[in-house]
């Protein structure tokens, strides 16, 4: 099958043709497949199983689990552990109960690997036992003591992979295992197999966490080893490798809107919290091992800045050549500054990584979820009641006021909702949180938690965390700078009249609809006033967050994405006043709208940089395609080193670019067999593209093709 | 007022994030006006010095918003006719024009201007790139040298495709780079497929590098025109004549450029026979790789 390359330059060889062959078989859904024959255990069995309470069942499901849970060991790893049930794979907790999964799982965040391979998780048992002993007595202790209890169905798990490993003969995993995940890491393959294993329990369990800076992590393991004389480098990135690989293991192949979106990110490179680089041998050796097989699970961010090497970029842009869009790229100096700005501590700020997906927050001690809306849709349905007759604004201002108060009307109920269904004030006046689904798993591995004896999902983590994001704003922006020039600014036609135009989808003015698309510059051409407005509008809406901030325990930080949601929003949405007429594909996250940017990538880059960035920590992601032949021989790797650094120069915060050719991809969708590797960014996640449900290629396809 | 102010250029169109023209991220800026009529030009819209309207068929609603032409340029009574012969170039049929399928091609922008627009890439230029100057030939127009002269002052890197028939030795202090056609090392078939000699583009190129020019030859490989051992022997031989040429690209005809000549009325010349095989792009690049 090899390594789909977008380039047509063959993807280099540096592993050994086992780990290749590991790889492909990962690739090729072979575990993905395996997961699904059993999909779950059964509580079925459990007497008084149904008089319990929901952390008692909650237990009882992660005892089930540790206890029946398939082992599976592959031929020749290097690291051990899998998350062998296949429910999990839909974000259940994968143990049934009368057919029936009992609980969902948790995902969107980040877990703390650092504590688990520095302390060892005997360092977790004692502070759980110490606050057992502590809220012994209070409406904490069955929290704490179900932390305890999940700990021992770990160690279940844990044993019975010990007992199959030397049974077997796998010295060096039974070894490995013996120290960690309970001891303190001594080496990097004990670090590698220290993360990996408790990221396997996390995922056996039904969860989605992200990893986080994998290379700030194991760079130290590595250093000390290598001086030692212990390991090499090239072994090094074997049992690396076997991580990247074990991590495809949910891969099977399923279509919609991609396979592989289990949230597990990575992050590497950037600052420590001392601010200094952190770039290291394992840097270097996760961009070879992308390189070589094009897994774009774990999907990995680049934390780039304004000082990060010439060596780092170039191999930035030579993997990102190869498509796949396996890299994305922060700017970390503008995450931050965003970060500080909105109140973080700096060193809790150069922590960042993101919460699996762009979304950045402080790993290992954020309960972080967000809320999409189509603010095309609130324009469209709310402020300017579809187009009804008995709308009328008699100037831009009082639309453009009026709209952003039915912004300000979303979001309060937003708050609302919030407030209703997780929080309840007590009687000093303090709100505090109502009982939720147990998820004491990743409870334990979140800081604050423990200590609090509060579960994730009920104020446990150090930050709790809930992001507002506006989808559809170039959709949003364009359509208020139509109106703005149409009606407003040029009067070519009136406001009532213009609404009727629309009203009729455009049906019967074309010529109007043409001057619209194409006597108008919009947001991504570099033109300054369509871009300041959608400067203007982010900076209102981050300010509508900011009011709302903190009323209730929860931070409310804005950020801009879609997530590809704007394909099953298109259906619903009307006509464009910029000249789309209604269920065309439409702008993704923070990018242009499809069509519309006609200046090339730099124009779309800048655009992006002139909005108000700092004022959403949590992120805004642009998404930029470029075409494979447009970045290839030398003089394309510097261009595309130049992007990357102008990207970091203009202030940029998260970009994901992507090599793709939609003659390719068209290719792919006739032939998938052929092309059963090659991957493609979707949004803010990597999918084969091959597993794309038909509507999502096209949106893909057509995205590629703007920008030809 | 200074020298900058006073000089303007006629750009036919200004590109952003050009890959192939130059090292990095660059800035093309096409100038109109070219001495040479090749056969297989793909930017004829940009031979002529004087503007030109410009019609993009596909893009035509058939609104007739354009009908409005006080010279009777545009007519409908045997589909949309444009007589180019009548047209002033006025601008009022591309001002009508509710999908941009008319456009006048030739914008007269002094140098302060273009200096503005190619400054928008500043940022993405790093170590190497910046702006190429192409069209058209450059140096058909008088203002080109004082372009570069303010570029570099910018700091900006320069570089710029000329089809060397014109001296520009005076430029060679400021140019970084001088991608430099040779479309034929055969005088009677340059003459006849160019309309120019080839000698001036040869003599051109030796005081250049005398000068000290960065140069890259580009060679255009047209499938019977010049797919012969000879001229690639030539170009190999000029190679090592030259003491400052840092290589040569070789540019295989594509029939694309064909299309484009139907904007400005011309007959698409665009032929998939000139397209050369890939034994004889092979064949040149090995004669060239030294």
């Amino acid at each position: 099958m090899g390594f789909a390359s977008v380039n047509g330059i063959e993807r280099p060889v540096r592993l050994c043709e086992k780990t290749r062959a590991y790889a492909e078989e990962s690739l090729g859904h072979k575990y993905g497949l395996d997961a699904k024959k059993t999909p779950c255990v059964s509580l079925d069995g459990i007497t008084g199983f149904e008089s319990f309470s929901p952390v008692q069942k909650y237990d009882a499901a992660i005892r089930a689990i540790a206890e029946n849970a398939p082992l599976r060991i592959c031929d020749g790893e290097l690291i051990s552990g899998a998350a062998t049930l296949g429910a999990a794979i839909s974000h259940v907790v994968p143990a049934f109960y009368n057919g029936a999964a009992v609980y969902m799982s948790n995902s969107h965040l980040t877990a703390d690997f650092f504590s688990i391979v520095k302390d060892g998780i005997d360092s977790i048992r004692k502070k759980a036992e110490q606050a057992y002993r502590k809220y012994k007595g209070t409406d904490k202790e069955e929290f704490a003591k179900s932390c305890i209890n999940c700990l021992n169905s770990f160690d279940i798990w844990h044993k019975r992979y010990l007992k199959e490993l030397y049974n077997i003969g796998y010295t060096a995993n039974y070894e490995n295992l013996l120290t960690v995940p309970y001891k303190p890491a001594k080496t990097f393959y004990q670090a590698v197999q220290s993360v990996w294993f408790a990221f396997a329990f996390m995922r056996l369990c039904g969860n989605w966490p992200g990893i986080g800076r994998l290379d700030l992590l194991l760079g130290p393991y590595l250093q000390n080893d290598l001086q030692n004389g212990v390991i090499t480098l090239d072994f090094a990135r074997e049992i690396l490798a076997h991580f990247f690989i074990k991590g495809c293991e949910w891969i099977c192949g399923d279509c919609g809107s991609g396979d592989a979106q289990h949230y597990q990110n990575l992050v590497i490179s950037g600052v420590d919290e001392n601010g200094c680089d952190v770039t290291n041998e394992v840097t270097y050796l996760i961009l070879d091992i992308i390189e070589e097989l094009g897994i774009s699970d774990f999907p990995t961010t680049v934390r780039l800045n304004k000082n990060s090497g010439e060596k780092l970029i170039k191999r930035v842009a030579e993997v990102m050549r190869f498509g796949g869009g396996t890299l994305a790229v922060y700017n970390e100096d503008k995450v931050i500054e965003s970060m500080t700005k909105y109140g973080y501590e700096l060193t809790e700020a150069r922590r960042f990584a993101n919460d699996g997906c762009w979304e950045v927050q402080v790993p290992g001690k954020t309960n972080f979820s967000y809320v999409p809306y189509d603010f095309l849709q609130l324009l469209q349905k709310k402020t300017l009641k579809s187009y009804d007759e008995s709308v009328f604004f008699d100037s831009f201002d009082t639309m453009y006021n009026a709209y952003l108060s039915d912004i300000r009307g979303l979001l309060e109920g937003l708050l609302s909702d919030v407030k209703t269904n997780l929080m309840k004030c007590e009687d000093g006046g303090e709100w505090v949180w109502k009982p939720n689904i147990p998820c004491t798993v990743i409870s334990l591995f979140e800081g604050g938690c423990v200590e609090k004896g509060r579960s994730y999902l009920e104020g446990g983590p150090v930050y709790n965390v809930i992001s507002p994001h506006i989808g559809g704003l170039a959709d949003t922006v364009n359509s208020l700078y139509a109106i703005k020039k149409l009606v407003f600014d040029d009067k070519k036609i009136g406001f009532s009249d213009f609404m009727r135009v629309l009203r009729e989808n455009w049906d019967n003015d074309e010529a109007l609809r043409q001057y619209a698309l194409n006597k108008y510059v919009y947001y991504g051409n570099d033109e300054d006033e369509p871009d300041l407005l959608c400067a203007r509008f982010l900076s209102d809406f981050a300010d509508i967050c900011k009011e709302l901030d903190n009323r209730s325990g929860y931070r409310f930080p804005g950020g801009v994405s879609t997530f590809g949601r704007q394909l099953e929003w298109s259906h619903q949405r009307l006509a464009c006043p910029y000249g789309r007429k209604s269920g065309e594909v439409l702008a993704a996250n923070a990018s242009p709208t499809p069509g519309s940017d006609k200046e090339g990538a730099t124009a779309i880059i800048k655009s992006y940089c002139k909005n108000p960035l700092v004022k959403l920590p949590v992120g805004a992601a642009l998404d930029v395609k470029l075409l494979p032949s447009s970045v290839k021989g030398e003089e394309g790797l510097d261009a595309l080193c130049s992007l990357l650094r102008g990207f970091v120069l203009l202030g940029g915060f998260f970009m994901q670019p992507d090599v793709a050719d939609a003659e390719i991809l068209r290719k792919a969708q006739k032939n998938p067999g052929e092309y059963q590797n090659l991957s493609v960014r979707v949004s803010g996640w990597n999918a084969r593209f091959v597993t794309l449900n038909k509507e999502w290629q096209d949106m893909v396809i057509e995205q590629n093709e703007c920008c030809r | 007022m200074n020298v900058a102010d006073e000089i303007t250029l006629r750009v036919s169109e200004i590109q952003r994030f050009c890959m192939h023209d130059g090292p990095g991220v660059r800035t093309t800026v096409f100038l109109k006006g070219c001495p040479m009529r090749c056969l297989w030009c793909h930017n004829s819209e940009m031979q002529k010095t004087e503007k030109e309207l410009l019609f993009f068929k596909n893009k035509c609603i058939g609104c007739r918003l354009c009908a409005s032409c006080k010279n009777g340029v545009h007519t409908f009574k045997y589909g949309h006719k444009i007589d180019r012969e009548k047209c002033l170039l006025c601008g009022e049929c591309e001002k009508n024009c509710p999908s941009s399928a008319l456009l006048i091609c030739g914008r007269d922008m002094s140098i302060d201007e273009i200096i503005r627009e190619v400054k928008k890439d500043a940022a993405f230029y790093g170590q190497t790139g910046g702006v190429t100057l192409s069209g058209g030939e450059p140096f058909a127009q008088p203002g080109v040298t004082e372009l570069l002269k303010r570029l570099k002052a910018e700091g900006i890197n320069t570089a710029v495709e000329t089809c060397g028939y014109y001296d520009v030795t005076d430029a060679v202090p400021y140019t970084d780079l001088f991608l430099w056609d040779i479309k034929d090392t055969d005088e009677a078939r340059h003459k006849k497929n160019t309309g120019c000699r080839n000698k001036p583009v040869i003599d051109d190129l030796f005081a250049a590098d005398k000068a000290g020019a960065k140069i890259r030859l580009r060679c255009i490989l047209v499938n019977g025109v010049n797919t012969d051992e000879t001229h690639y022997k030539n170009v190999a031989a000029l190679m090592k004549k030259l003491r400052n040429c840092v290589g040569a690209d070789i540019l295989p005809y594509h029939a694309y450029g064909g299309s484009k000549a139907e904007l400005t009325g011309r007959e698409d010349n665009g032929d998939k026979a000139l397209i050369p095989t890939e034994e004889q792009i092979n064949r040149f690049k090995e004669m060239i790789k030294n």
